[in-house]
């Protein structure tokens, strides 16, 4: 169980509280990665979507404090789910191809299904598993009595 | 969850899903597998995601499932489906992520008994030549101008760089070169990720191997290939790297709207496709071949660089330590072909998501030297089992569109491996049974550690059983260099 506390430092890669708000859970898949992640709003899902992404990528290796690189990112798509994978998308390129880590500092997601976050990021020296894609497979961002709740399959 | 119950039985090795299982399937589904092996299939989602696959517009025949299946992220693993061109869909998801993963077998002049002692060397040697691991890249950068060449032109960029033969074109799949490949259908990132990836194995289940010719079951074809029992070949297993991931993602994203736009209803969004004659269905294919035709100088830049390394180890202490190809197979694609269907020869697309080709004798698409003889189709096993090399039939092409299986299929989830394997006792066990692994990872060994897939020698079994391919020659594992 891997979940995600708001201090954007802290939330990579811990394993903390079982009855938080937000988090991530990998699931079994035969061949691929899967997640369940849950968050009370959208963003909060969709940062925890990123933790579980970065947690199954195997990163070890980093340095510690995310202030050395700060960007901001602006994302549009046909519906959550499409916007969800943008996102997943753009961290995991930014993974592979520049070894660099993000911690999300704040985020908006608005109902005409555009994202808007500004990121705090940080060097890593290496990971341990290559995602090749995060999948539409049965991707389905469900309302729940505490929020929002999602199963992400990656590729790998 | 479908059961054998919703199975009509064709033969001992081919089942059926009717069409009239699901108002939404267009075609049925044909399962290659044993009674033995069914019962491992219907515990996961492959058939569902078969009958899933079935929904798409302008299939014709029926979708084919491999007995090495498994589930996939929409498509199963082992799935063959043809479309009508060109008014039938393309799906990327129908080829996967690493387009034009692929397997290709070198054979040698070499014996076990003048090259066992040097195995070590070998080991090392390749270990350093090809590059391999999690985000290693290959020994060169490339500009993004060389990579529109090597997209065009796929194995003949690498003939002109000096890093394959004419016969090694020859022996590759469409001599390495898929038509209609145009970089300007491929995003800046695409492209850029492509730059230092030429000549890389990647990670994960891709693989170098040395392998030792154990068993011959068919002199003639073994013969042709330049296969002997008691010899030596090599295996390289991988695809188009990042630069695939990203066509693929890239156009699993823009084809979401044309769904909507043609009107085409899904059961998963995993499947989105476009009509081949629709603007995002040609961008696709355009990018696809320049994805596979990436993945083909791939193979041919890593084989060089095998070729070196046996060169370094062995010149001088052996007389020939030459490595020939055999052939090179792709096992993610999407292949325009001609086939008979119903009587009458159609140009589909044939989607093969972990499916090989395995073309019958008297094809047009075979060199001179196997046109008697089918294709040949390479079945790499799970790490530490036996690998196959088989040969298309004529049956294969009636019943298959022309395909096989690729591989030996998971079974067990990559958690499940890791907590029931331990990377380190694995490589004592494999050590004792007398091979050599060089792993970039322990976590990555034991998640490919052949307790969790399908026993490679029945998938095997199936596809011969069932007549879609002959057994020519089985290989075992002597060295192997995973990333």
């Amino acid at each position: 169980m891997g979940v995600l506390k708001k201090s954007p430092e802290l939330c990579i890669l811990k394993e903390i509280m079982i009855n938080s708000l937000a988090g991530f859970e990998e699931q079994s898949h035969t061949a691929d990665l899967e997640i369940k992640v849950w968050g009370e709003d959208l963003p909060s899902l969709f940062t925890a979507a990123a933790d579980g992404m970065f947690h199954l990528s195997g990163i070890e290796d980093y340095e510690k404090g995310f202030s050395a690189v700060k960007e901001s990112i602006s994302l549009d798509a046909m519906d959550y789910e499409g916007l969800l994978i943008l996102f997943l998308e753009e961290l995991l390129y930014r993974l592979t191809e520049d070894y660099m880590m993000f911690a999300i500092d704040s985020m908006s997601v608005s109902t005409d299904f555009s994202l808007k976050a500004k990121l705090k990021g940080t060097q890593i020296r290496s990971y341990q598993r290559d995602i090749k894609a995060v999948t539409y497979h049965r991707l389905n961002i469900q309302e729940t009595d505490q929020g929002y709740e999602v199963n992400i399959i990656f590729d790998i | 969850m479908i059961s054998k119950t919703d199975l009509i039985k064709i033969s001992a090795y081919e089942w059926e899903i009717p069409a009239s299982y699901r108002p939404d399937m267009r075609v049925p589904v044909r399962i290659f597998a044993s009674e033995e092996i069914l019962k491992d299939v219907t515990r996961d989602k492959s058939l569902e995601q078969a009958v899933n696959a079935c929904s798409l517009p302008g299939l014709v025949g029926s979708v084919k499932v491999m007995p090495d299946m498994h589930q996939g992220y929409g498509f199963p693993i082992g799935g063959v489906a043809a479309t009508r061109y060109p008014e039938g869909v393309i799906s990327p998801g129908g080829i996967g992520y690493d387009i034009n993963c692929g397997v290709r077998l070198l054979g040698s002049q070499i014996t076990y008994e003048e090259g066992e002692k040097y195995l070590g060397e070998l080991s090392t040697a390749l270990n350093q030549t090809c590059p391999s691991g999690v985000g290693t890249g290959g020994h060169h950068r490339f500009s993004t101008r060389e990579i529109d060449e090597v997209c065009r032109k796929g194995s003949s960029w690498a003939r002109e760089k000096g890093f394959a033969t004419e016969q090694d074109l020859r022996r590759t799949e469409d001599r390495g070169r898929l038509q209609g490949a145009d970089p300007r259908f491929l995003s800046p990132r695409a492209l850029k990720r492509g730059t230092d990836q030429v000549g890389s194995l990647g990670a994960g289940n891709h693989f170098i191997e040395i392998d030792l010719v154990s068993k011959v079951y068919d002199d003639r074809a073994a013969r042709a290939m330049g296969l002997s029992e008691g010899y030596l070949a090599l295996q390289i297993h991988c695809g188009s790297r990042g630069l695939g991931h990203q066509v693929c993602s890239d156009y699993v994203k823009s084809m979401q709207g044309a769904v909507t736009k043609y009107g085409i209803v899904l059961p998963d969004r995993g499947l989105v496709c476009a009509p081949m004659d629709s603007p995002e269905g040609e961008a696709y294919l355009a990018a696809m071949a320049c994805a596979a035709n990436y993945a083909f100088a791939n193979r041919q830049v890593l084989s060089h660089y095998a070729r070196e390394a046996f060169e370094s180890v062995l010149a001088g202490r052996i007389k020939d330590w030459h490595l020939h190809l055999v052939y090179d197979v792709a096992h993610n694609i999407g292949k325009l072909e001609s086939h008979d269907i119903d009587g009458k020869s159609l140009t589909v697309c044939v989607h093969r998501k972990g499916a090989t080709r395995a073309f019958g004798p008297g094809s047009q698409e075979l060199p001179s030297e196997y046109a008697m003889i089918g294709q040949p189709v390479l079945v790499p096993g799970s790490m530490g089992t036996s690998s196959w090399v088989l040969r298309g039939t004529t049956a294969a092409m009636a019943r298959s569109f022309g395909s096989s299986c690729h591989g030996a299929g998971r079974v067990m989830s990559r958690s499940q491996a890791k907590k029931a394997i331990w990377g380190e006792d694995l490589l004592k066990e494999l050590k004792r049974a007398g091979i050599m692994v060089q792993a970039g990872s322990m976590a990555g060994l034991a998640e490919e550690a052949p307790a969790a897939y399908k026993d490679v020698d029945a998938v095997v079994e199936t596809v011969v059983g069932a007549g879609l391919t002959d057994k020519v020659a089985q290989l075992k594992p002597l060295v192997v260099i995973k990333g």
